[in-house]
Formats: structure tokens, sequence, C-alpha cells
């Protein structure tokens, strides 16, 4: 902008000098997010080195690197990952359905909610894994009972966000399917499930959350494998390097399944991709 | 309320629906609050009626019984009912209504895909709508993709192809600017024309109920009840900046605004 002498004020396009290709990543935003975990391991890694910082508690990353290598080169790694990853899909499925559906229902019907409600409510403060001995006098300490105390924790989640999804669907749209003469079941179908899918997903993210808190607790248990295994067995044998690569694999599968939902969700959920309602 | 399925001997221009001394008292804690008193109206087949009152009069109570969503307190609705398995009415909702989980073209369909009928002449009939609703280029768009305008027209075309006896429209262009407004009440009665479906209409507007219907009904204030008539012969097809051009409806509207004043100024 500039200022003539007669007093006009022009204002033009600005000109933008391009920084070197050096300059620029150095000031982008993913070098910033990149940069930072970085200099706290090789931080971590010196503290160590000096032997500021206590390795048999916090082991230098590269060993612990070293160690997820052997992990993943005995193949154990992997078995442990494919069972506890079973155990999530199936204990997740067994209560996200049973959550759905009791959803729905008690969403579109006061009575049923008056009914239902206040023993799901005495329920709900329970933490889920204090109910694990009961499920394992009930189930065993096999596999049934690390399905059951999963799906005991999803089943609240989903429940509830569901519950909340539908509850909240704007009345209109249900007057439109009363005039339309929509049966309840295709009032189910047409309007309480697409109208609480973006709450129906949440209760799935927060669902898968907790599945994974309560599976790796559980495979403390009656079992010699999953990744919940591998860290209660490396605290035995005080194996510290392989507790570690136990957290490392439990945040990726953490971060895992979140991104795979997020995938599946811009899928189903199309109208609520570009922001709106 | 009870669709009575007599036929009609006098032919199109018979008895639609006819209000027999409907009231609707809705109760609020301990005290109840009439909506609507003593309504009577007769609407013949194929008429298109407007509604006009002052907001928070039971207009909206009105529709709503009419469409079966409200239950009345008092009196009846009698509607003569051509074909007891086609649908009775649909009703076109002032705010946005349509479902903003289904495209335009589901939208469009809901109706029919709830009477199950076949796939290909739900497609004949959505094409058909779509293309006069001007939603060719949207059909496949999202709500959240489309204007206030674009939304009630798919409002609309829902409306009409689910090809009910009855239409009931509550102030469907209200939240919409003017031109859109004018281009909509056009594009209405021109889908309209084609159908001549039987129409109650309710507005606050007096000029959208003298474009668009055959006959004004003007309703007191709360608890509403039908104050007087007006029958309104301006020919068709009517163009909305033609027709407000012309004096007689400079006249009629002052008529109809010089009697509902009284209702409006507290």
């Amino acid at each position: 902008m500039t200022v003539t002498a007669a007093g006009v004020v022009r204002i033009t396009a600005e000109r933008k000098e391009r920084a070197s290709l050096a300059l620029r990543l150095v000031r982008s935003e993913i070098f910033a997010a990149i940069a930072s975990p970085v200099l706290i391991l090789a931080t971590w890694e010196l503290l160590v080195g000096v032997g500021l910082l206590d390795s048999r508690f916090f082991p230098a990353p590269s060993s612990v690197v070293i160690a997820l290598f052997d992990l993943i080169q005995s193949g154990q790694l992997f078995v442990d990952i494919g069972w506890t990853v079973l155990r999530v899909v199936i204990g997740t499925l067994l209560g996200a359905i049973p959550g759905l559906v009791f959803g729905v229902l008690l969403g579109l019907s006061q009575i049923a909610r008056a009914f239902v409600l206040p023993a799901i409510n005495a329920l709900y403060p329970i933490p889920k894994i204090a109910m694990f001995p009961l499920v394992m006098m009930i189930f065993g300490i096999g596999e049934t009972s690390k399905w059951i105390i999963v799906a005991i924790a999803v089943f609240f989640q989903m429940f509830f966000s569901t519950l909340a999804g539908v509850v909240n669907i704007e009345k209109i749209y249900l007057d439109v399917a009363s005039n339309f003469k929509a049966s309840r079941w295709q009032t189910y179908r047409t309007i309480a499930v697409p109208g609480a899918l973006p709450f129906i997903f949440t209760g799935l993210q927060l669902g898968l959350g907790m599945a994974l808190i309560v599976v790796i607790i559980a495979e403390n248990f009656g079992t010699q494998v999953g990744i919940g295994y591998l860290i209660w067995r490396s605290w035995q044998v005080f194996e510290v390097r392989d507790m570690y690569v136990g957290l490392v694999v439990v945040a990726a599968l953490g971060y895992g399944f979140q991104l795979l939902l997020q995938q599946v969700q811009r899928r189903i959920i199309p109208w609520k991709a570009q922001g709106g309602t | 309320m009870q669709g009575s399925a007599t036929t009609d001997p006098a032919g199109d221009r018979g008895v639609k629906i006819r209000i027999s001394n409907l009231g609707k008292v809705f109760s609020l804690g301990d005290s109840t609050v009439d909506a609507i008193t003593d309504v009577n109206l007769e609407v013949r087949t194929g008429e298109f009626i407007c509604i006009v009152g002052p907001s928070g009069c039971g207009k909206t109570t009105l529709l709503r019984i009419l469409a079966e969503l409200e239950v009345p307190s008092r009196g009846e609705v009698v509607i003569a009912r051509a074909d007891p398995a086609a649908p009775l009415t649909s009703m076109i909702f002032q705010e946005t209504s349509i479902f903003p989980w289904m495209t335009v073209r589901d939208n469009v369909a809901y109706g029919l895909r709830l009477r199950h009928v076949a796939d290909d002449q739900v497609a004949r009939t959505v094409d058909h709508f779509i293309r006069l609703a001007g939603l060719e280029r949207f059909a496949d768009a999202y709500p959240h993709q489309l204007s206030g305008g674009m939304k009630q027209r798919t409002s609309v075309a829902r409306a009409f192809s689910n090809d009910p006896e009855i239409l009931l429209m509550d102030e469907p262009f209200a939240a919409l600017d003017e031109q859109n407004k004018a281009l909509l009440q056009e594009e209405l009665l021109r889908i309209w024309s084609e159908t001549r479906k039987t129409v109650v209409f309710i507005t606050h507007s007096i000029d959208e109920a003298l474009v668009l219907g055959d006959r004004i009904v003007v309703m007191s204030r709360r608890p509403g009840t039908l104050k007087a008539e007006f029958k309104v012969e301006f020919p068709r097809p009517r163009r909305v900046y033609d027709l407000k051009a012309d004096p007689a409806f400079g006249q009629l509207s002052r008529k109809i605004w010089t009697l509902l004043r009284e209702e409006v100024v507290p």
C-alpha cells in the first residue's frame, strides 16, 4: 500500500518473495511437529548415556528399538498383536451392537427410558475392570471372559452415545416421518440411526479407547499371549525394554484404531464431511 | 381425525375437507392455552386455499391437526378420501425439514420408498419432480451443500412426489429472501397447475396469499378462529410481479390488511 502525494491510497497486490526450500521446510508445521519428539528422544538418549537417567527404569530409546527388532524377528510380537486385536474386535462387536440397539430403542421411547435407565445408570459408575473377577468366575479365565469384559466396557460408551444422539435428533425430522406414515421400524432405520450416526461414531471411538485399557489389564490373567501379557510379563521378569516395546505398540494400536475409524466415518457420514449439520 | 371414505358425487369440485367446530387446547403445567377455537371451514377438491393470520394465532396448530400430527380437543375434521391406499396429506414445513443424511434424490424419494413403490417407478417420479423443481444439478448433493431456496425446493419436491391428495404448507418460503420467494412461489404454482391438488397454505403474508390462493381465509389472534374470507379471482397462470402491478391486487391487499390490523395491534 502506498500513499501518493495527492493523498490517494493505492492498494496493490503483495509481491511475496519465495523463501528458499530449506527455510520453508524449517518453518513448516510438519517440521515443527516432528522436531519435538525427536528432540525429546535425543535428550533422553543423551541423559541415559551420561548416567543422569536411570536406565533400569528409563532405558535408552536406542535399546528399546533393538528390543523391538528382536521381538519382530522372533515373530512373537505379531502373535501378541494379533491376539490383542482379536480380543478387542470380538469384544467390541459383542458390546457395540447391543449398545446401539438399546440406545436407539430407548432414544425413541420415553417409557422404555424411564423403565431401563435407572438400572443402567446404577451400573455405569462401576469401573468396568472391577467387574472382571466376577466375569472370570462366571465365564472362566479363558478367552470368553476377556471378550465379555471388553464388551461391557464398550456397551456403556456405545449405549450412552447412541441414546444422546437419538434424543438430540431434531423433532421436525420425526414429524416428517410421522406425516409420511413411517412405521416404527422405518423410523428407526431412516431417522433414528442415520440421525444419531455422528454420536454413534463418537461412542465407538470412546468405546475402542476403553476396550484397549480393559484388554491390557485383562491379559494379565489366564493367557500367555497379547500385548498386555507382554507388558505384565516384562514387569515380572524385570525386562524393562520389552515393557517399553509393549507401551509403544499399545500406543500405535490405539492410534491405528482411531485412524481406521476416521476413515470409516468419512465413508459412512458424507453429509458431515465438509462441516455442516 | 377420521377420513371418511365417501366418494365425491359433485366431481372434482366437491368438498374435500370439512372442518367443524374445531378446537385445540394445550396444557402448560397447571394452566391451559386455547390455540384455536371454533374453526369452521370447507375446502373444495383442487382448491388452493390460503390461511392468513398474525403470528401465534394457531394457524400452524390447525395445519398440524390436518397432518395428523396433533389430535383436536374439540370438533372434527372430515376428509373425503379418493383412494384409501394412497397417502392423504404431505406437509411442507417452515423450517428446514429435509434430512441432512440423505441426498436431494433420496429426500425426494422418501415417501415413495416408505410405501415400497417399485424402484423404476420411484426413479421416474423422482426425476420428474427434481426436474420440475429445478434441482437437476443438485440431485446428488447433500442438504448442507444447498442454499435455503434449494432446500425448500427439495422439500416441495418431496411432498409432491409422494402424490398425496392434500398438500399442507406451513409458511414454506418465510425464511427466504424476496427474490427467491417470488421465484419459488411461481415454481410452486407451476408444479401445482400440473397436479391440481388440494392445497392448504398458511402464511402471515397477505401478498403471498393473494399471489397463490383461490381463496383467502383470515384468522383472528389467539385463540384463533376464522374471521373472514375473500375470493381471489386473478386469472392463472399468475406471475408474481405482474400480479403485484395490478391495481386490484393493491386494493384487495389493503382490504385484508385493514381487517388483519385489528388482530395484530395489541
